[in-house]
């Protein structure tokens, strides 16, 4: 997940220099084309809500505090945009490649996720003018001193992160400054190169470079931005016209008015030297707990749910896969088929953006995550079942049916309870399996525990800390639940 | 009962059923793919009967018995119990079933309930009977197999001629007509097999009507009203127990009978 706010700033064909005259030229046009909708009047949007599509975690763009509230640059643009012109918005932190398929499935309005404008997504939407205008800078270790400018990099290393503009302007001068690029993927890992010394210095974007250094992450700048893309609020092609004019007239009206500028300092101005928060473990532990809190409820909530749907499928499944008929078996095989045999992530990608359009409504995160998680964990439990079932002796239900006890009566006085008993351990690990995987619905936006954390660390850059109280919070939970299913398994199979 | 000794060879009297039979089989055959385990059978069992198949292993005698309640599909020719007709698509085979008690070689009794469980579970389940009704009535049954202090006990805490005689308890909760016996004794320490023999042999002696395929030749001599021999999926022999095993006629039995004997 950590590439995708980066990814998206790679342009095709990568050369810097035809990147940004590209740019320019979409800026160009970006603005004229907007600037042709201001006059439709924004009284139009006043009173409405609209749904606004945005990025999980891109400090200082969109992230959130440590108080759990998402806020950064495009958030608090967007929310003074909405308070000027008299609508309301709802913001659906939804991951970048999320929000933009969200937005073509038509679950959001509009997407604001510091999206640099381009000819290619000129194509699919209709860009705002741009509120951002971002580039490449440079950064060293806080404490260095020998590096002044690029001249100062010969024979040393520099890192930037792959596929980003930071590389590609990395590499354009590479050759002419004498130093060699190492790509990194991760923000966090390349600062930690740079701070211990093993690369010279990294190349990444102004803004979060900038709001890194704000943030005291050991870095600081000492060159120059070079120019590079703008960024745009989006909208679906034609569509939402009278959303994107506001937005127009309200960004003009916080530029007039300096509410702008005061927006960008808040994140970006380098810091004064005030004394920064308590940052002993403890502290963050204390601080991050209220969001992690409520990430680990979602993921326990989700993950409880789910186990119950999963468990109705699974038996019924399970039951089909043991019966005689060929079509009730040829039905539970092709369920357990198609949702053991494709990955959950494609699942949850699924219910989240492709039902929608097949349905022409949205679907709610959590009504696609249940689903996905209980349909997936439902053909393992099927196949449990039917191990299960199929591990009783044959000869119990033949005493049963000799007693001309029916089939059903058979199954569920004679065979499940047996079949329940040896299914227990298979399914208390198939629950602590789907608690697990439920960390994966973070990829549609769905604030379970691992997500919050994400939040965090994305905004604070304390990583291993936050990672390492979030692994710890899993493991409670889980040795919680095993402990309370043996204590279950004990009572009921004695 | 010396009529029934003899029974009709195939072809004879195949038209009607003898109203006295309490179990009639016509022309049975059963294949398991394209393997024929029973390659006709005819057999008429009166009531009152005891009936014992011996034979060697893989004569079918398992497989003929696991017809006459269906726990075998059949593949061709008829088998009536108590006049009706298991073949017959429409058939209640849970309601035939409660007239046929069946015990098996390996008992099968159902190891997460009590004894007492096991024996009233069809009773309560088929509203047979009310609870407490099936309560005294599987008290009586355990009583008459000699179990009775047992009736709270798991069947994973008796010995194997225990678990055997709870196991004809529980067949016989349902009041049948006809017993089934699938080598009652086979699964069973030598100093068991008496205690379930007794109980088969106290049935045997208020006139049950049993097929019991044994391995007990001394108990086959004993207890039964006619002996079948079988072999490779037919009947070979049948008569009264002195015939069959004083006077047998054909070379297979009395190799058989030399072997186990």
């Amino acid at each position: 997940m950590q590439r995708l706010p980066i990814a998206r700033r790679t342009r095709p064909g990568g050369l810097a220099v035809a990147g940004a005259l590209l740019t320019v030229l979409a800026m160009f046009f970006g603005v004229s084309g907007a600037s042709a909708q201001v006059p439709s009047a924004p009284s139009n949007v006043e009173g409405k809500t609209f749904t606004i599509g945005t990025d999980t975690t891109f400090a200082p763009f969109e992230f959130r505090d440590s108080s759990g509230e998402l806020v950064g640059i495009d958030m608090d643009i967007i929310r003074a945009v909405a308070k000027s012109q008299g609508f309301t918005v709802q913001i659906k932190s939804l991951g970048f490649a999320a929000a933009l398929q969200a937005l073509s499935s038509k679950q959001v309005d509009g997407v604001i996720a510091a999206m640099s404008i381009t000819d290619e997504r000129k194509k699919v939407y209709d860009f705002s003018d741009p509120y951002f205008d971002s580039g490449v800078q440079m950064a060293v270790a806080k404490d260095n001193t020998d590096i002044k400018g690029y001249a100062d990099l010969k024979g040393k290393t520099v890192t930037a992160k792959t596929g980003s503009e930071g590389e590609s302007f990395a590499q354009s001068i590479a050759g002419r400054y004498g130093f060699t690029v190492k790509p990194l993927d991760q923000s966090a890992t390349m600062y930690e190169l740079v701070k211990s010394g093993n690369a010279a210095a990294v190349f990444d974007d102004y803004p979060v470079l900038a709001y890194g250094v704000s943030q005291n992450n050991g870095l600081k700048t000492v060159t120059k931005k070079e120019a590079g893309g703008s960024y745009g609020f989006a909208v679906n092609k034609g569509q939402n016209a009278e959303l994107m004019a506001a937005f127009n007239t309200g960004l003009a009206e916080l530029k007039d008015n300096g509410q702008y500028q005061a927006i960008l300092d808040k994140y970006l101005k380098s810091p004064q030297d005030t004394v920064s928060a308590d940052s002993s473990f403890w502290a963050l532990l204390v601080s991050s707990m209220p969001a992690l809190l409520k990430g680990l409820q979602n993921t326990v909530v989700v993950t409880l749910i789910s186990f119950a749907f999963a468990m109705l499928l699974g038996l019924f499944f399970g039951f089909l896969k043991v019966s005689h008929n060929i079509v009730s078996r040829g039905v539970a095989t092709t369920f357990v088929n198609i949702f053991r045999g494709t990955p959950l992530l494609v699942q949850a990608f699924f219910f989240y953006f492709g039902l929608p359009q097949i349905i022409g409504q949205p679907v709610n995160i959590w009504v696609a995550g249940v689903l996905t998680l209980s349909l997936n964990s439902a053909a393992y439990v099927t196949e449990i079942v039917r191990g299960g079932i199929q591990s009783v002796d044959p000869g119990q239900l033949e005493a049963s049916r000799s007693l001309g006890l029916g089939y059903g009566t058979s199954m569920r006085r004679v065979v499940v309870p047996q079949a329940f008993k040896i299914m227990t351990p298979a399914l208390i690990n198939q629950l602590v399996i789907l608690l697990k995987d439920s960390s994966l619905l973070l990829a549609i936006g769905f604030a379970e525990l691992l997500y919050q954390g994400q939040q965090i660390y994305s905004n604070n850059f304390r990583i291993s800390e936050t990672l390492l109280i979030v692994a710890a919070m899993y493991f409670i939970v889980i040795m919680i639940l095993t402990k309370l299913s043996n204590i279950v398994d004990k009572r009921f199979n004695k | 009962m010396s009529e029934q000794a003899h029974p009709a060879r195939p072809g004879e009297n195949s038209g009607s059923t003898d109203p006295g039979s309490k179990i009639s089989v016509r022309g049975l055959k059963k294949s398991f793919g394209t393997n024929e385990v029973l390659k006709g059978i005819d057999v008429e069992v009166a009531d009152g009967e005891v009936v014992c198949v011996i034979g060697p292993s893989g004569s079918g005698k398992s497989t003929f018995l696991r017809c006459l309640n269906k726990l075998e599909d059949i593949t061709a020719g008829s088998v009536l119990v108590g006049g009706i007709d298991l073949t017959e698509p429409k058939v209640d085979l849970n309601k035939v079933r409660q007239q046929i008690g069946m015990v098996f070689q390996h008992f099968n009794l159902f190891p997460h309930m009590t004894v007492l469980e096991n024996i009233t579970l069809a009773p309560v389940e088929l509203k047979k009977q009310t609870k407490e009704q099936a309560r005294q009535s599987g008290m009586d049954l355990l009583k008459r197999v000699g179990l009775e202090e047992k009736a709270d006990a798991r069947p994973a805490s008796l010995s194997g001629g225990q678990k055997q005689r709870v196991a004809i308890a529980r067949a016989l909760a349902m009041n049948p007509g006809i017993m089934l016996f699938d080598e009652a004794t086979s699964a069973l320490d030598p100093e068991m097999v008496g205690e379930v023999l007794q109980v088969i042999r106290d049935l045997a002696a208020v006139g049950m009507t049993m097929v019991v395929v044994t391995h007990e030749m001394g108990f086959a001599r004993e207890v039964a009203d006619r002996v079948i021999f079988m072999a490779d999926g037919v009947i070979c022999e049948q008569g009264s127990p002195e015939e069959i095993f004083s006077h047998a006629q054909q070379s297979r039995l009395q190799d058989f009978l030399a072997k186990v004997l």
